[in-house]
Parts: structure tokens; C-alpha cells; sequence
């Protein structure tokens, strides 16, 4: 039952891989293996929700020797999501006319990583599925072809690599000083370890992470990137790959190494603060659509690093949930930024409003999510933060629109197939503004599947 | 022989670190496969043991046969990537006649002003310009109008 997502997806991608996926049919088969993948996802789901997270030893050994896949909520809610946007943007490809026969194949192989990844319970195999979904992204990335994708395509493959590299590194350090590769089994060792060199392996694979999030530090190659690629191709980086750092933080900081996240708060909250705070006057001095997106992205995980900082069942919840709204809501930006025509125009406005935290887009329901909790915590600073990316995020949003809209006007109008899928992106996140119950229910049990969430 | 280790872990990392701010791609992909097999030295030695091998009955200490897998998993991972950025290199030697960085950014910029005034009629003028050069950058915009 666990396996079977993965199953799909791996199957349907060495299928396509042999297929030319430039043809229709073929393209239009790899939609419906990502929408089986997703509708076994959800199948999945509603039993974790009902019975509670399930383990299962792969290749028939016994728990505890063999590789372990464990599913809880948290797990499903990112296996959803990443495939989610992944559905879209290839669908948007789709529609588009792919231009790459490898394309659909390569964004199924994607799809399993990035499921494969949350789905697992064992550290090392953690790496392998993170390095599947990295190597179909370093091909994603030269999609296109131009000069301008080749160069984003070695920028990107290089500062990825270290990032990977890193997280290696990471892990043998914690199978050297645990001896235990099962996450389950490290978390029971993990206190017995002495001090430094957990801090050690906490903080290398804090940096493996922060790479591949884009954090304000280790920013730098997401600019060149988001702006060389092509629309689906950046709306999959930012909306999909980008939740490997976030879950990866959650699964290790808050699961594994919850007595180092605990000592790190302070700086996690000012990292986030400089983030958001770099990322938000760099996207206010832009001028070019994707590069303010960019600067944006860099603006929008400082969140959640603070709502991380924070913890709690109610920070990691809202974590999830800022995760869950920046990424649909940056898909959504990347794929109907590059659109003309006022459907599109329109979707393009609801992502705006979603950013910039204004009802009833989705996007205001992570900013009082994180109003909440700072003031529980009473943390006025915190509040007063929020508040100013808020405000400084509303003006490089309404900026944005209102050159596009000038841009618009100018222009004819795009495909109409494209404008649509654009167009149900936005009704989604519209949908969750209005409706939020069934959402926030599901993060917050996400949540709640976190040992440290439990203890009050 | 953990001190051996981390100085010779150390040394790739640093000639794979130095390799890879150069501009030249080769160069670059060189720094990527040092610093990978610099990870994957860090693995073997994070279970370095002295022991018989792990076969059935154990009846005596024996090496760590975790790590042995780790790496060779690791091992096929970084190969796996190597290969692909020197495909990637070799479609932009095709493309420009270069491996260099630089040329590859200025490539870009010409692109760039190529493709920012583009309206329809404009798109047509500039087809007919390219045509007639024999330039790499002329050769290139070709393919991409033909495509």
C-alpha cells in the first residue's frame, strides 16, 4: 500500500523515458500517472489519517534490518503538494506543447523522488531519493537549451552539488556517532550523543538544506536560476524541489535533532528576519517578473524558518501551512507570469494578492497563522516583523502587477489551454481562502505526527 | 589511519573546491567528481573498523559492511552526475564552440539584446540579418528561429 505511489511513478517514468513525450498521447499519458500517483497518495492518506502513521520493510526483510518506508501525515501532506504542482505545471507543459521529448518522463521521475523522499524512514535512502529528484532537476533546468538556461543549468548543477554533498556528509556523521541509519532509531540515540558533534551533524545538514531552500545566506544561485529557466521549469523548482529544504528542516531539525533546533532558535529567527527582510527590498529594486519572484521566494522561506525558530505544535503547523501556501502560490506566479491575456492576468492578480497576504487569497492564512502564534508567544518583535514583510510584500506585489497589467495591455493574448490551467491553479488557492477548515485540520495533524509537537 | 583519512579528505576537498571556481567547465566538473569522492572517503571512514568479513556464522569482529554499500551507492550517484554535466558540457561546446563560462555569459547578453525588442515584424528582420553570418552566436540564432 505505501509502495504504491512510488511504484506508479517509477514504472510510468521508465515507460515514458522510452516514449517520445513530444506527442501528444505520450505527454497526456505521463498526466495520468501523475494523477494516479497522487490519487494512490490520497487513498494512502485517508487510511494514515484514520489508523495512523504505517511502516513497512522493504524486500521482505524484517522491521528494523531492511530499509523502512514510513508514512505519517506530515509525510502525506508534502507527497500531495510536491505532486500537486507538479501536476500542474506539467499540465501547463502539456498543453503548451512540450519541447523536449525526455521532458514528461523527467518530471515523473521528480514526482518519485520527491514522494520516495518523504515517504521514507531511513536516513541514507532519504539521500538516494533526494539525489533522483536533484538529478531530474539538473535536467529540467537546461530545458530550453539557450545560453541562458546552460548557464543556469551550471550554476545551478554546481551549488546543488555542494548542497547534496553536504547533506552526505551529514548523514555519516550521524551513522558514525548514532551507529543507526533508521530515522526512528536515530531520534532514541540522538540524546545520548555528546554535544558537539551533534551540533556538528545538525548544522552541516542545516546548511544541506538551507542550499537547497535558498535561504539568505546561501542565496545566491537562486536568482541566476529562477530567471534562466523556462516557466514550468521555475514554478517546478520553487513550488516542488524547493519543499525538499523545507520538509528536510522539519523531518531532521524538529524530528531528529529537536534538543539542537531548540538551542539554534535564536539564530534560525535571525536568519528568517534577514531573509525576509533581504529578499523583500532586493524584489522591491527589480524589475524583470521573474527576478522579483525570485527575490520573493528568498522573502518567503525566511518565514517559515522563524515559524521553525518558534516551534511548538503551533510553529511547526505553521510551517507546514506556510510551505503548503508559498508553494502553491509561487507556482502559480511562475506559470502565469510568462501568460498574456486577462485570464491569465487575473490568475496572475490572485497570486499577487495571495503573496501580498490580502483575503480571500490563501496566502493571509499563513501570515495570521504566524500572527497567532507570535502573539502566544509574545513576541511583539516577531509581530512587528510579519507585519513589515506584509507591507513591504503588498508593495513589490502591487508594483508587479501593475507593470504586467501596462504589459498586457501591449500584447495579444496566449493559448487559451495554458490561461486555463493557470486559471484552476488560482481557483484552488481561492478555494483554500475560502474554505481553509479541511487544510488547516490536515497541517495540523501533520503537525501533531512530529514526537516533539506532542509534549505540551 | 583516521589521521591519513581526513588529511587526504581534506586535501580533495580543497583541490575540488579550487577547481571549481574556475571558468572553465572541464575544470569545474573535475572540482565536482574530487569533491564527491572526498563525501564518499568521509563514509568509509565514518565506519572504519578492523574486522574479518561480515560473512555468515560471525565469529569474530568484523568490518562495518554498512558503509562499504553506502558508498557504493554514493559512488554510482556522483558518477551518475558527472556523466550528465559533461553531456551538458559537450551541447555547449556544440552550441558555442566553447567550454569557457564567460563566453557562454556573453553569448547570453547578445541573446538578450536579440530577443528584447522582439515584435512580430521585428522577429522576421532579424531572422533574415542571422542568415547571412557564419559566426557560432549567428549559427546558433539560427537553430533557435528554425525551432
Amino acid at each position: 500500500m505505501i509502495a504504491v505511489p512510488i511504484a506508479v511513478l517509477w514504472f510510468g517514468g521508465f515507460v515514458l523515458a522510452v516514449l517520445d513525450g513530444t506527442r501528444k498521447p505520450a505527454a497526456w499519458l505521463s498526466v495520468a500517472v501523475l494523477t494516479s500517483a497522487i490519487l494512490s497518495t490520497m487513498a494512502l492518506g485517508i487510511t494514515v489519517y484514520q489508523d495512523g502513521p504505517m511502516s513497512l520493510a522493504v524486500g521482505g526483510w524484517s522491521l528494523g534490518v531492511g530499509i523502512t518506508l514510513r508514512v505519517d501525515m506530515l509525510s502525506i501532506v508534502f507527497a500531495l503538494l510536491s505532486q500537486g504542482v507538479l501536476l500542474a505545471a506539467l499540465i501547463y507543459e502539456v498543453v503548451n506543447g512540450v519541447g523536449a521529448r525526455i521532458y514528461p518522463a523527467v518530471v515523473l521521475f521528480m514526482g518519485l523522488g520527491l514522494t520516495g523522499l518523504v515517504f521514507t524512514g531511513d536516513a541514507f535512502n532519504f539521500y538516494v531519493f533526494f539525489e533522483i529528484s536533484m538529478i531530474s532537476a539538473y535536467v529540467l533546468v537546461s530545458y530550453g537549451e539557450s545560453p541562458r538556461q546552460f548557464r543556469a543549468a551550471f550554476v545551478f548543477i554546481t551549488v546543488n552539488l555542494l548542497g547534496s554533498v553536504f547533506f552526505l556528509i551529514g548523514i555519516s556523521a550521524i551513522y558514525h556517532t548514532t551507529g543507526f541509519l533508521d530515522m526512528y532509531r536515530i531520534r532514541d540515540q540522538m540524546p545520548l550523543v555528546q554535544e558537539n558533534p551533534a551540533i556538528l551533524s545538525a548544522t552541516i545538514i542545516f546548511v544541506a538544506f538551507s542550499i537547497k531552500l535558498g535561504l539568505f545566506p546561501f542565496h545566491f544561485w537562486l536568482p541566476a536560476v529562477y530567471t534562466g529557466t523556462r516557466p514550468s521549469v521555475a514554478a517546478i523548482l520553487s513550488g516542488a524541489l524547493a519543499n525538499i529544504g523545507t520538509y528536510g528542516l522539519i523531518r531532521f531539525g524538529a524530528d531528529i535533532f529537536p534538543r539542537e533546533l531548540r538551542q539554534a532558535a535564536p539564530v534560525l529567527i535571525a536568519l528568517g528576519t534577514a531573509s525576509i527582510i533581504y529578499g523583500a527590498i532586493q524584489a522591491l529594486s527589480r524589475h524583470a517578473t521573474n527576478e522579483v519572484l525570485a527575490y520573493s521566494a528568498i522573502g518567503q522561506v525566511g518565514y517559515i524558518l522563524i515559524a521553525l525558530g518558534i516551534g511548538g505544535p503551533a510553529g511547526y503547523a505553521a510551517a507546514v501551512l506556510y510551505t503548503v501556501l508559498n508553494s502553491t502560490n509561487k507556482a502559480l506566479l511562475f506559470l502565469s507570469g510568462s501568460l498574456r491575456g486577462w485570464l491569465a492576468g487575473a490568475a496572475f492578480a490572485i497570486g499577487a494578492f495571495s503573496v501580498a497576504g490580502v483575503p480571500p487569497a490563501s496566502g493571509f492564512l499563513g501570515k495570521m497563522a504566524l500572527f497567532q502564534v507570535g502573539i502566544a508567544e509574545d513576541r511583539p518583535m516577531l509581530v512587528a516583523l510579519i507585519f513589515l514583510g506584509g507591507a513591504l510584500s503588498f508593495v513589490y506585489m502591487f508594483q508587479l502587477y501593475r507593470r504586467r497589467t501596462a504589459e498586457i495591455e501591449a500584447h495579444g493574448s496566449s493559448p487559451w489551454g495554458a490561461q486555463v490551467v493557470v486559471v484552476m491553479l488560482a481557483l484552488v488557492i481561492l478555494g483554500i481562502g475560502v474554505w481553509p477548515d479541511p487544510l488547516l485540520n490536515l497541517v495540523e495533524r501533520a503537525a501533531l505526527s512530529l514526537p516533539e509537537a506532542q509534549v505540551p | 589511519m583516521i589521521l591519513a583519512t581526513s588529511l587526504a579528505i581534506a586535501a580533495m576537498f580543497a583541490a575540488g573546491a579550487y577547481l571549481m571556481l574556475k571558468r572553465d567547465l572541464i575544470r569545474l566538473i573535475a572540482g565536482m567528481i574530487l569533491i564527491g569522492n572526498a563525501a564518499n572517503l568521509f563514509i568509509m571512514a565514518s565506519g572504519l573498523r578492523r574486522g574479518a568479513a561480515p560473512i555468515l556464522p560471525l565469529d569474530e569482529p568484523t568490518a562495518d559492511p554498512l558503509v562499504q554499500a553506502m558508498v557504493l551507492t554514493a559512488i554510482v550517484i556522483s558518477f551518475a552526475t558527472a556523466a550528465l554535466a559533461l553531456a551538458l558540457v559537450y551541447r555547449v561546446y556544440i552550441s558555442h564552440y566553447s567550454v569557457d563560462l564567460s563566453r557562454l555569459s556573453a553569448a547570453e547578453e547578445q541573446q538578450a539584446e536579440r530577443d528584447e525588442p522582439m515584435t512580430e515584424d521585428l522577429r522576421e528582420s532579424v531572422r533574415d540579418d542571422t542568415d547571412g553570418e557564419a559566426s557560432p552566436d549567428g549559427r546558433h540564432a539560427r537553430e533557435a528561429a528554425i525551432r
